[in-house]
């Protein structure tokens, strides 16, 4: 197993490369010039050729490409030209944040999914399972933008103004004006708060697909001879299902949690922008529409080596579930 | 749903709040300062001066101090209060305004007035002008700002390897060392040709600290930590925190001068970044923020229908345009230019797109200028003029498509583009469509992305384009040489192409009379010249709206900027 993830690294370094390679002459050769968007009139083009001169953008792409190339190699991916910072503390200030909110997302739409699609299995075509696969075809159909604006509208405008609940919700950011001055405790307690809203907006629509899948995968499991077995031989429902059927079910799941992985670091653009959420999404959709190069690269080449890493996790996991599976 | 949404939140947040793992306070605000060595050295220096300032300063006993204030904004401060790099105009006005100070600001007629230069003296031959600055302004970290940040901030921004984006402020200065000196430590005299408006520059442009960065070489200014990170200004308040994406924090200064008010009422101010303007009406509304600046004219409504908060609106300093490519054969006549715009009811479009909250464009001075003549000459909405135009011109309908052709058969049809994601500017494109199909004209729409759409019509080479809806934000030193005035044809503005001998003659002139009065004059035949050669089909100026709690009193907003008098707010005690 060990030898079997070493070579699977080793290999993804010319995927990795190539991908970054791809993507550098992709950004800078598309339409588009970031020294055109930091200027107005006024600026002459001798201002515009001194800016691209400060940034690098003087050279001919083949040296431009090495020249980031060798600083990449060693760790360094440069300044923002937007921000004017270097370009991993940028991306590094956005990580936790994105990090904590797809986590939560993560863990309450397979945690609550896994939960309700085995109950529609074991329960199939009762009311209960009907009236779930009507609910959760709602959220599955509902665009999460759409979604995270009637949650803000609902939990936060009207419960506060409108119904006067003694529950609401902050619709905007990570953390209340008064912050800075609050016990620990009670920080924790605000970060909490202004989580729920986008943590319910990116969740609700991924259950509702997580549920499907388990409750497909549930239905396939318990017809099989094992489980007939484990009901004939006396045991009881909860031992069956649980720790029979559950456990084969859960194989597929894995190949969710596999390609929802990389999602946790590229964060979700729409619910960070209509949060007020400063993570990478929004950090690397605002650099492309500025044509913050070095961003761009470093963000795209972050993401390229995350698919790579998920993708291996996922194999290696169903090996440890599957004992079928072996590498070699 | 929600409460299991809810339970397992918190066991996130205890999971992240372990991940990020900020500094920790001692009781009072805890705050994360940047690990950049130039921060770690001037916060500890600033919180120094801060303590002292706090002990020697009583703590105010008026009622009015107090509290923090939030504004929310869809935009980010780009380059922060790095004044020598940044042209984001909210990063500007939190330079001149809210961290830094400039050596004068307007009043609300438009005249200079003294801020960080006590007095200046204009040489009688116009060619310098002598700033006499306040001994009582300190950089937050204990320095006096003095005559030496004055030159060193002149000299930096005059400098052409800094990049400063605003050249054009300097065309009539003495660049560089030669065009400032320093004569004692609080007198400075810059050396100029006599032009319009010479002091404008330096009520846009803040002072910056030699003392800090007085040895960072001109090309790396950009890059220093100081304008995003740890900037130590020396105005009404001092830099708490910055969250990129997120939230800038400030702290009342109480060592601001006592001459020009002392200590700002609030405790504290944070400009709160909010991309989406449903989410920003919503904070609003629920009284998350204070203030939300620039809310669409859609959202008005909303805002006057709550009794908690107010509209503020006043006439502003951006205008929208329908830009003509007359490098195009069916745009090259004047004649057809004009037919367009009045072809076009400019009228009903402010109504309708701005909900009325703008005035209908006929040149580029803005309302709210000292040059603005309501009583200018324009062009009306007038389609059965536009059609004797056309035909003057020679454009007919000659096969009966309802599409006017030229004697060579060339339809009068072009394509106006616009930016993704603008609704008013597609709106613009799109009632021009309808309107100018009456008088026989065939317009496409047509949407492009932002930074390519820039590459279009700004690349000489390209000019990628045949009408184009775009913005101009003007200063108050108007300045349209680089849009019209033919010498800066190969420029990246020059989007019409057109070169007009009387409009290049009125540019010079206005660009060197020192006499607004004289000026005023100048300008009026200028809007005359622009009607006549149409190189643009000015839109609108729209009014600025912001919306504003009643729990804050004491706002002033105009086109000087909305935080122009931020040290005059106060929070209305019984709401704190």
């Amino acid at each position: 197993m060990g030898k079997y993830v070493l070579r699977r690294l080793a290999g993804a370094i010319p995927l990795v490369l190539g991908i970054a390679t791809i993507i550098f002459f992709l950004v800078n050769l598309a339409p588009g010039d970031p020294t055109l968007l930091l200027i107005s009139p006024g600026v002459t083009s001798d201002v515009i050729e001194q800016m691209r001169v400060n940034f690098g953008l003087d050279q001919p792409i083949h040296i431009r490409y090495v020249r980031w190339l060798g600083a990449m190699l060693t760790g360094d991916f440069g300044y923002s030209f937007v921000y004017s910072r270097p370009v991993v503390d940028l991306l590094m200030d956005a990580l936790p944040n994105t990090l904590i909110l797809s986590a939560c997302a993560l863990v309450v739409a397979f945690g609550v999914g896994i939960v309700l699609g085995t109950i529609q299995a074991v329960r199939q075509y009762s009311l209960l399972d009907s009236s779930l696969s009507v609910v959760l075809l709602f959220f599955y159909s509902m665009p999460s933008f759409w979604l995270a604006l009637m949650l803000i509208l609902t939990m936060s405008l009207y419960a506060r103004n409108v119904w006067d609940l003694p529950i609401w919700f902050p619709a905007s950011g990570m953390t209340s004006t008064d912050h800075d001055f609050m016990s620990a405790g009670a920080r924790m307690a605000d970060r909490a708060r202004h989580l729920v809203l986008p943590t319910l907006s990116l969740s609700l629509v991924l259950t509702a697909g997580i549920a499907r899948y388990m409750r497909g995968s549930m239905l396939e499991v318990v017809r099989q001879d094992f489980v007939r077995t484990a009901h004939a031989k006396g045991l009881p429902e909860r031992v069956v299902v649980f720790k029979h059927a559950l456990r084969n079910a859960l194989i597929p799941i894995i190949t969710l949690v596999g390609l929802y992985l990389p999602y946790l670091f590229s964060g979700t653009v729409f619910i960070e922008y209509v949060f007020a959420w400063p993570g990478m999404g929004r950090t690397i959709v605002d650099a492309i529409n500025a044509r913050d190069y070095p961003v761009i690269m470093a963000g795209t080449f972050f993401f390229a080596s995350m698919v790579v890493v998920a993708n291996l996790v996922a194999d290696v996991l169903y090996a440890v579930v599957d004992p079928r599976i072996r590498y070699e | 749903m929600v409460r299991k949404g809810c339970s397992k939140a918190v066991f996130c947040a205890l999971a992240a709040t372990a991940l990020a793992a900020c500094s920790g306070g001692e009781g009072g605000a805890t705050r994360t300062v940047s690990a950049d060595p130039f921060c770690q050295q001037v916060i500890p220096a600033v919180e120094a001066y801060m303590a002292a300032s706090r002990a020697s300063h009583p703590a105010p006993t008026d009622p009015r101090y107090g509290g923090t204030l939030v504004v929310g904004s869809i935009g980010e401060l780009a380059d922060g209060m790095n004044a020598a790099v940044s042209s984001d105009y909210s990063a500007t006005q939190h330079q001149q305004f809210v961290n830094l100070m400039t050596l004068l600001d307007y009043d609300a007629a438009g005249n200079p007035r003294p801020y960080l230069a006590e007095s200046w003296e204009i040489a009688d031959d116009n060619r310098s002008v002598t700033f006499r600055l306040r001994r009582d302004v300190f950089w937050h970290d204990g320095e006096q700002t003095d005559a030496r940040d004055v030159a060193f901030t002149y000299v930096t921004v005059t400098n052409p390897a800094t990049a400063f984006p605003n050249a054009a402020f300097w065309d009539h200065y003495v660049k560089g060392a030669e065009g400032v000196e320093v004569i004692d430590d609080f007198t400075v005299r810059i050396s100029m040709e006599p032009h319009a408006e010479f002091l404008d520059p330096f009520r846009t442009v803040a002072i910056l600290p030699e003392h800090l960065l007085g040895d960072v070489p001109p090309g790396d200014l950009k890059q220093h930590p100081f304008g995003t990170q740890c900037p130590v200004g020396n105005g009404p308040f001092v830099f708490w925190s910055h969250t990129p994406q997120d939230r800038w924090v400030f702290e009342a200064n109480p060592a601001f001068p006592e001459g020009l008010g002392g200590r700002p009422f609030v405790d504290r101010y944070m400009y709160r970044i909010i991309p989406e303007q449903t989410t920003l009406l919503t904070e609003l509304l629920t009284q998350n923020i204070d203030v939300y600046l620039a809310p669409r004219p859609d959202q008005a409504q909303r805002i006057l229908d709550d009794p908690n908060v107010e509209l503020l609106r006043y006439p502003f300093r951006n205008y929208v345009l329908v830009g003509w490519n007359a490098r195009r054969p069916q745009l090259t006549d004047a004649r057809v230019r004009r037919a367009i715009t009045m072809g076009t009811n400019r009228q009903s479009i402010v109504d309708a797109i701005l909900q009325g909250y703008g005035t209908v464009a006929d040149g580029s001075v803005p309302p709210f200028h000292w040059a603005y003549d309501p009583d200018a000459p324009g062009l009306a909405y007038d389609p059965e003029g536009a059609k004797a135009l056309l035909e003057e011109a020679g454009w007919t309908d000659r096969d009966g498509d309802g599409v006017r052709e030229n004697a060579d058969g060339v339809p009068l049809a072009f394509s106006i583009k616009y930016n993704t994601g603008n609704q008013q500017r597609q709106d613009v494109a799109e009632i021009m469509q309808a309107q100018l199909a009456d008088v026989g004209i065939a317009v496409q729409p047509q949407v492009v992305e932002w930074a390519t759409l820039l590459q279009q019509i700004n690349t000489p080479e390209l000019r990628d384009f045949d009408g184009v809806v775009m913005g101009w934000v003007v200063e108050f030193k108007l300045d349209d040489m680089d849009l019209f005035h033919s010498d800066r044809i190969d420029q990246p503005y020059a989007w019409s192409g057109t070169r007009n001998p009387e409009i290049d003659r009125l540019l010079e002139q206005l660009a060197l009379i020192v006499d607004r009065d004289e000026a005023r004059a100048r300008w009026a035949e200028y809007q005359e010249a622009l009607i006549e050669e149409q190189p643009y089909t000015f839109f609108y100026f729209p009014d600025r709206l912001d919306g504003v709690s009643t729990r804050v009193k004491g706002v002033v907003m105009d086109a000087r900027g909305e935080w122009l008098n931020i040290r005059e707010w106060y929070i209305d005690p019984a709401s704190r």
